[in-house]
């Protein structure tokens, strides 16, 4: 939607709607930031058309993403930075975390079998079981975690 | 967060309101251990909570632990659907002991 110089909403054509999007936000690797985040992101996956349940599930991921950076790689410091992107697509909306803490633990972004009576690694199983593609790189002094979800029936890509 | 502990029928029932996260599980966590110390029967009411990650989630399995370890109960009850589809997703409602409301948790 927009507005015309009188003030008189008007409606966009379609495909002004449905084009990509793009969002980014820099925060501190502060846990008190989390509940602001979750509600921007459900936002965000509506406005890109999910479901309830597919919005729930894409907000879980990116706030399971953020709890493993704050407590592994920034150690639970929260005057850590942590750089989140968003861009989507027609089929595909992929998010990358950007981070300059301690490198991941490669093993644990494997996701082990859970045990049910594990205390720890179930946010990794929770992103892998919501998310399409996980990608995991350190690049320098630098964490680059990037995750897709694909819509149903999307061609995957590389 | 917020949780409210009362008593009914010789159990201990916590009212948790609010989101669960890695900001607010050592509360939760340090709330329901306390509780079971005085009680044989734990209730945890979740109605009022619409998020669980899995920081949430690992504090409820260890007071499960515990529970198990001292023979007492730990019943959940008011899951809304986000957090029964956490705990299907972590394979865990077989583990818990679920019920739909207060009453069915303190007849069963």
């Amino acid at each position: 939607m927009s507005y015309d110089k009188d003030g008189a909403a008007e409606i966009l054509p379609p495909q002004a709607m449905s084009g990509p999007l793009k969002f980014q936000i820099t925060m501190a690797s502060d846990p008190r930031l989390l509940a602001v985040v979750r509600s921007t992101i459900s936002e965000l996956a509506a406005v890109w058309g999910l479901g309830d349940e597919g919005c729930r599930g894409v907000t879980r991921a990116v706030d399971e993403a953020l709890s493993n950076i704050i407590r592994h790689a920034y150690k639970n410091r929260s005057d850590g930075e942590i750089e989140l992107s968003c861009r989507t697509d027609a089929d595909c909306l992929e998010f990358t975390f950007v981070d300059r803490g301690e490198p991941a633990d490669r093993s644990r972004i494997c996701a082990q079998p859970l045990d049910d009576t594990s205390l720890c690694g179930r946010g990794t199983h929770l992103i892998r079981q919501i998310m399409d593609q996980v990608y995991y790189e350190r690049v320098g002094e630098v964490n680059r975690l990037r995750l897709k979800k694909y819509l149903p029936g999307a061609k995957r890509k590389a | 967060m917020k949780t409210a502990i009362r008593e009914r029928s010789g159990s201990t029932i916590v009212d948790v309101t609010g989101d669960i996260d890695m900001g607010t599980s050592p509360s939760f966590r340090k709330t329901l251990l306390e509780s079971l110390k005085n009680t044989p029967r734990l209730v945890v009411n979740l109605r009022e909570v619409l998020y669980v990650d899995s920081s949430g989630i690992a504090s409820l399995v260890e007071v499960l632990k515990e529970a198990r370890k001292a023979e007492k109960r730990l019943v959940l009850i008011g899951l809304n659907a986000p957090v029964h589809e956490v705990l299907q997703l972590t394979r865990l409602t077989r583990i818990f002991e679920i019920r739909e409301t207060e009453e069915a948790a303190l007849e069963s």
